[in-house]
């Protein structure tokens, strides 16, 4: 049984991108655009992961984490952030939200493979 | 999907977030400051670029974006005062990526940087070191994996155990499990990067179950690895959890201190620890039996063994939460984007859709015909319905294509900008209408005639700032751009308020030219049009904006190519309008069928007014050109003279005049017979028709033969002016 | 999800776990089991239709195995699940359960 994995960004190249890379390793990927989008798509189904960016529109990663949090099919649900070096205090804001794991844009599709092979193996 | 189409979509998505950021930059400009929404929206702009440009190994991209970022990043957080300088230079960034995508849509990304990307880099950088060393410039960042191999750690000196394998030691924080993380994970993956040879788990910490809170967790591990992987990649096993576990890592061969310190550092009993690392495989019987009794000499002696380095850090310390501060942040009012959702399509695969929708008007008005000639009822009703359904399918198709004019629009407000400091002269620009919608193919093409005008208005129309004083005007100019629906087509205002058209300039230069005739007695707006003639140029002194060789009649000729007009109003003093009428689409009109002898003509049907038969008396007034319509003149041409029609035998019995209007001018056009309202495709004409004036395009009608779509704001303003005769 | 069903007969309890073994289904778990263990309990678990098993439904079966052995009960799982037997695999813990496990040949 595949794992599925969503991927929140407000830049569609990048959600196409890394959607590719976790499709070609075995995952199955839900996209959304932003926070809102993404809590609108998570309706019960069962999601091993998530990756979202923290800088969005409409809802930013940190207001989502936290968002998720509050909901209790998704409470545990791992998250990758995506963030800059220029934002560490960023960092501090999701940690403090819940989120634990970070990658840092601008990424190569196999760092992100390799980062979630961590977290979860397809 | 596959990568290029990504990348197709990264260069779409990176030109609107560039538009977008100039948008927000002109703002920010002419607000004099940046609210942190604006400077947000910028930042998150270069922020996507550089993310997703990265996904792409588009290291050129990322490179100048990194460090725009940077700067964007300390205005952002209040380390630097927005001005005037700040905003030039990111305008010009922004320019410069927009250069560095167009390199990446032609492939030529590996060419070496322009010039002007190290100068841009330094102005950069020097308002990073003016913000002093606070946060000094961020490492760019490497893109690449840490591919390096450490070189195998070797013991130094004699004391190193027999095994070979690594030795990983794994205790979690109670709520590791609660932040998702979920320790089998990297046990899992530490088996992609090696064997794990021994695991073994832990469970002394296992509180009785009417303790234990079943979310937190409460075991550990110890793993015994074989792995040619480096210690980093091992390490990096665990980066998410660095956090929230303790995690001791021994390479092959440690010296058999660091196990004794690791057995005395971990919560469970030493001698069970000693017992599971031999269990493990990590050390032999006799090592352990040894390392204990070194051990207990050592803290019998008082004095602590000196042991060897550690290599690898524990840090078991857990990241201090900061609520405070978050709650603060979380009060920025985040402003409510308008939510729309878009699906990115082809343009290619649009226009396939509305030709074939063409194809399916033209063949249901065929299946209509047949159905009238039948004179089957049923099947008449049936192909009506059709008919209506397939309208709305056209409608909607065709409003798949309509896009905003705004966005085109807004692009001038940098034009207005660069070229009033050009020019050296205060102007504003007022949008007004921008949601008006029309055809995208229309919107591409009108980009540059609507850039020529709007230079044109602010070169030459806005009067410099003292004259403007002196003829009691704002010294700010305005030019403004307004767009609305009229009859089915869309008009385009520019307007300035400056000086106007001088009509007596325009007179002589006009018959020096030899445009005109002398003793013409011209309305002045014949007079404004004049202007649009080729080679027709008034100013009398050059500025770099003018005598660029683009004229007023290149303009015309594009609009016109579009099937559109322009027209042209002013008053002297106060200023000048030029109106740019175009058709909302150019793939289908809705036309009214004549026919003149043999020949079918599709006149556009929102251009026809009404419908007149030719009576006795007024056939005869009709041969001088010219119709008595309720008391109005109404100029009129005979198509079957125009175009020296085939005759049908015998001639025709009677004329009928269609009565179209364009803009607010009519004319009367002589046909024989009126076939009524038809649904038209149009069709460009091949290059031998090309020539021919007063015809628009052709299509096929449902009985197979070609008709030919007038040309009507042509034939309207032959009519009812003096321009040259109409002959191929 | 996790869904228990619960049947007893000849002294044995016998639980039927469908779903998730998960930290989403762990704290409901505990409560079925703290509502369960009594000394001398005979605990069967059907572990067949468990699709996922991860850290915190694994110390969950740590714990009922060592409660009730304390309380001279004993807990014996059976009709292990892939899932199941991949992380008692992976975590080396199929021998202190000791139940026997059917390994499909591949």
């Amino acid at each position: 049984m595949s794992k599925t994995i969503m991927i929140v960004d407000d830049s569609a190249s990048l959600r196409q991108v890394v959607a590719l890379a976790l499709k070609g390793a075995g995952y199955d990927v839900i996209e959304a655009a932003d926070g809102k989008d993404a809590l609108s798509k998570l309706t019960g189904q069962k999601v091993h992961l998530i990756i979202s960016d923290v800088n969005m529109p409409n809802m930013d990663g940190i207001t989502f984490v936290k968002e998720l949090k509050q909901n209790p099919s998704y409470k545990f649900t791992p998250v990758i952030m995506l963030t800059t070096e220029s934002q560490e205090g960023k960092k501090a804001e999701g940690q403090a939200a819940g989120a634990r794991a970070w990658v840092v844009k601008p990424f190569k599709p196999e760092q992100m493979l390799a980062a979630v092979s961590k977290l979860i193996l397809p | 999907m596959n990568l290029d189409q990504a990348l197709i979509t990264f260069i779409a998505e990176s030109r609107e977030l560039l538009e977008d950021m100039e948008a927000a930059l002109l703002r920010m400009e002419g607000q004099g400051e940046g609210d942190p929404e604006t400077v947000n929206a910028v930042f998150r702009a270069a922020h996507t670029i550089k993310g997703s440009a990265g996904l792409f190994g588009l290291d050129a991209v990322v490179a100048f974006t990194h460090v725009f970022e940077n700067v964007l990043d300390a205005l952002r957080d209040g380390r630097l005062a927005f001005g005037g300088e700040l905003a030039a230079l990111f305008l010009e960034c922004g320019d410069h990526l927009q250069g560095l995508i167009l390199r990446v849509e032609a492939g030529e990304l590996d060419a070496p940087p322009p010039p002007v990307e190290a100068e841009l880099l330094k102005r950069l950088r020097a308002f990073l070191a003016d913000e002093g060393s606070k946060k000094a410039e961020t490492a760019p960042p490497k893109t690449q994996l840490p591919r390096e191999k450490e070189a195998s750690v070797r013991p130094l000196g004699g004391n190193g155990v027999q095994t070979d394998h690594w030795h990983i030691s794994l205790r979690f924080s109670p709520d590791v499990l609660r932040h998702g993380m979920d320790p089998l994970s990297f046990i899992r993956y530490l088996g992609t990067l090696g064997q794990v040879l021994h695991v073994q788990t832990l469970s002394d910490a296992l509180p009785a179950l009417t303790e234990m809170d079943a979310e937190s967790c409460y075991l550990g591990f110890e793993i015994a690895f074989a792995s040619e992987a480096s210690k980093a990649e091992i390490e990096g096993v665990f980066e998410f959890v660095r956090d929230s576990a303790d995690i001791h890592i021994l390479p092959p061969n440690s010296q058999i201190e660091e196990y004794i310190r690791l057995i005395h550092e971990l919560p469970e009993d030493d001698l069970k620890l000693g017992e599971i690392l031999v269990r493990c495989g990590t050390l032999t019987d006799s090592e352990l039996t040894r390392a204990l009794a070194d051990q207990r000499a050592g803290e019998e002696a008082g004095a602590a063994r000196p042991l060897g380095e550690i290599l690898v850090e524990s840090q078991s310390v857990q990241a201090p939460v900061v609520d405070a501060a978050l709650d603060k942040q979380q009060q920025i009012k985040t402003q409510k984007q308008q939510e729309t959702r878009f699906i990115r399509v082809d343009a290619d695969r649009l226009g396939q859709l509305i030709n074939l929708i063409g194809e399916l008007v033209i063949t249901n008005a065929s299946a209509q015909l047949q159905a009238q000639r039948a004179g089957l009822s049923d099947l008449i009703e049936a192909t009506s319905s059709m008919a209506r359904l397939v309208e709305e399918v056209r409608d909607s198709a065709l409003s798949l294509r309509m896009v905003q004019i705004g966005a085109t629009f807004s692009k001038f407000q940098r034009v207005v900008r660069d070229v009033s400091r050009e020019l050296g002269k205060d102007i504003e620009l007022i949008i007004t209408g921008g949601d008006t919608e029309l055809d995208k193919t229309v919107v591409e093409r009108i980009g540059d005639p609507l850039t020529h005008l709007v230079r044109n208005s602010m070169d030459h129309g806005i009067e410099s700032a003292e004259v403007r004083r002196a003829r009691g005007k704002p010294a700010t100019g305005r030019v403004i751009l307004n767009a609305y629906h009229d009859s089915g087509s869309i008009v385009i205002e520019i307007s300035d308020d400056g000086g106007g058209l001088n009509r007596e300039r325009i007179l002589k230069k006009a018959l020096e030219r030899g445009l005109i005739e002398p003793g013409h007695n011209l309305s002045d707006r014949e007079i404004y049009q004049l202007i649009f003639e080729p080679g027709f140029s008034t100013v009398d002194q050059v500025t770099n904006l003018s005598g660029r060789g683009v004229g007023m009649d290149v303009v015309r000729r594009n609009i016109n190519e579009l099937r559109g007009s322009i027209e042209l109003d002013s008053e002297e003093g106060k200023g000048t309008t030029i109106r740019i009428r175009l058709p909302l689409t150019l793939a289908i009109i809705d036309g009214f069928l004549v026919g003149v002898g043999a020949s079918s003509y599709v006149v556009p049907l929102d251009m026809v007014k009404e419908c007149v038969e030719l009576r006795g008396e007024d056939m005869a007034k009709s041969t001088k050109g010219y119709l008595n319509l309720r008391g109005e003149v109404l100029p009129l041409v005979r198509l079957r003279e125009l175009f020296d029609t085939r005759e049908t035998a015998g001639g025709p019995r009677r004329e009928n005049v269609v009565v179209v209007g364009y803009g607010d001018m009519k004319a009367g056009l002589v046909v024989d017979a009126l076939h009524g309202e038809y649904q038209t495709v149009i069709k460009p004409l091949g290059p031998l028709f090309s020539g021919a004036r007063g015809i628009g395009g052709s299509t096929i009608l449902g009985t197979g033969d070609v008709a030919l779509i007038l040309d009507v704001p042509l034939l309207v303003r032959v009519a009812s002016s003096h321009e040259p005769a109409l002959t191929a | 999800m996790l869904s228990v069903d619960t049947e007893t007969k000849d002294g044995v309890t016998r639980l039927h776990l469908k779903g998730d073994l998960t930290i989403y289904s762990a704290a409901a778990f505990r409560e079925t089991l703290l509502e369960l263990l009594v000394p001398g309990l005979t605990l069967e678990m059907d572990l067949g239709g468990v699709n996922e098993l991860d850290t915190a439904g694994a110390q969950l079966l740590l714990v009922a195995k060592r409660e009730l052995a304390a309380r001279e009960g004993q807990l014996k799982l059976h009709n292990h699940s892939p899932a199941v037997i991949e992380v008692l695999d992976l975590l080396n813990l199929a021998g202190h359960f000791g139940d026997p496990l059917l390994i499909e040949a591949h």
